[in-house]
């Protein structure tokens, strides 16, 4: 059984920081593959993405989203009782990127602050970790920082970002709902072979390749494996969206918005579809964000139905699905909520 | 006959072709300029949302003609 319920948990608001330099996917192109790129942008559903300037970290990012979040929430810093951070960008090898925040943003020594390394999946297992410490009683305030910095400027599909979500006990919220799953067998459908210890950096991996196309390409990037993910995607999605309204026992017409992790339009139109759910539910970023990793959620929230969620109570679900593989998603109440602007930096 | 003529319809739909090809299961894919990784992922989306079938890469990777895309959707 993977679904669980969490009571007494308030998502209390959502900031997210993306870099203000915007790549667009027509004219950052090299030039042999403008032609087909009229048609890639027409399938995935993706026109310009966000990208970090070369000397940025992700954790930038998430400092200037948290210290957002922290100021609308009107929390003092030394209530936040965890700093949890969802990325596959930290600043070094080790130590973990949220101790470097806990310092960087003034946070209390007893503050708990580890990394979880988790990608496009990431957010409704971030929210669960921190939501099981706030209903056993052992924190009353956190903050879950998620993103990457996953642009390229080859790859039509990677966008940077970085969110930060405040989480707080309250005693009179409706329960969380989750479903979390894992599936290492396919873990070659995404993955970054080169750097770890099966396959250390050598100096074969400083040699460029050069494609058919006349692109250089190098042998330690993502490998990512286009008809698995997509398979995966689109026959997992559907019926685990569909386990967790059962299981909730809400229906589908109670929820305002069914916010999925943003991959690509082929995607994510077709799990819209297979779960004949409306255009206007189900809120897309792809258009100018493109594909921002752990970050997509909070931020298709952020820029797409922040002011809406702030004026009533809406149920929302939101579902992430990737690297790993892994796939994980909510129900949650939202109800007097803080969601300010995107910030660009 | 008509299955075919279905088949056809959609799978020009998937592949997305930029400019209107003449085609039949005898076409070899190496002869359309469009049939790529993005067209395979419009495949693979037809087959099951039109098919109900899961296809993989490996399946695609395999077929020469539009019609060994077709025996796919025939196969068990």
């Amino acid at each position: 059984m993977t679904l669980f319920a969490l009571p007494h948990i308030k998502i209390s608001g959502i900031a997210t920081a993306v870099p203000k330099r915007i790549l667009s996917n027509t004219e950052d192109c090299p030039p042999q593959l403008l032609n087909e790129r009229g048609r890639l942008i027409r399938n995935i559903g993706i026109q310009n993405r966000r990208m970090m300037r070369e000397w940025e970290c992700f954790s930038d990012f998430a400092l200037v989203a948290t210290e957002k979040l922290v100021e609308e929430l009107g929390w003092r810093k030394e209530e936040i009782d965890a700093l949890i951070v969802i990325t596959q960008s930290p600043d070094y090898l080790l130590p973990s990127t949220a101790i470097i925040l806990q310092d960087r943003l003034g946070l209390n020594q007893k503050t708990i602050a580890f990394d979880i390394n988790l990608g496009c999946s990431g957010y409704a297992f971030g929210l669960h970790v921190i939501g099981s410490m706030i209903t056993a009683g052992s924190i009353k305030k956190a903050i879950l920082v998620i993103g990457d910095k996953s642009a390229t400027m080859n790859s039509p599909l990677f966008s940077d970002a970085a969110s930060a979500t405040g989480l707080e006990f309250d005693e009179n919220a409706k329960p969380i709902y989750f479903d979390l799953n894992s599936d290492g067998s396919g873990f070659k459908a995404i993955y970054k072979p080169v750097g770890g210890h099966r396959e250390p950096y050598g100096p074969l991996h400083s040699v460029p390749v050069i494609g058919e196309n006349g692109l250089i390409s190098w042998r330690d990037e993502l490998v990512l494996d286009g008809p698995g993910i997509m398979n995966f995607s689109i026959q997992r999605i559907p019926p685990a969206v569909i386990n967790l309204l059962n299981y909730s026992k809400i229906t589908r017409e109670e929820i305002d918005f069914f916010i999925f992790h943003q991959a690509n339009k082929m995607i994510n139109e077709t799990i819209r579809k297979k779960l004949d759910l409306p255009l206007e539910k189900t809120p897309s970023s792809l258009l100018d964000f493109g594909n921002t990793s752990g970050a997509s959620l909070p931020l298709t929230i952020t820029t797409q139905i922040g002011q809406i969620l702030e004026k009533k109570p809406h149920k929302i679900l939101g579902y992430g699905f990737g690297v790993g593989l892994s796939w994980g998603g909510f129900i949650a109440d939202i109800s007097d909520a803080k969601f300010p602007p995107a910030i660009e930096i | 006959m008509s299955q075919e003529i279905t088949f056809l319809e959609s799978f020009t739909n998937a592949v997305d072709f930029q400019n209107p090809v003449q085609m039949s299961l005898e076409t070899e894919l190496k002869t359309l300029p469009e049939w790529d990784s993005l067209a395979a992922l419009g495949v693979i989306v037809m087959f099951d949302m039109e098919y109900t079938k899961a296809i993989t890469g490996d399946d695609l990777a395999k077929c020469m003609t539009i019609g060994d895309i077709f025996n796919l959707t025939l196969s068990a």
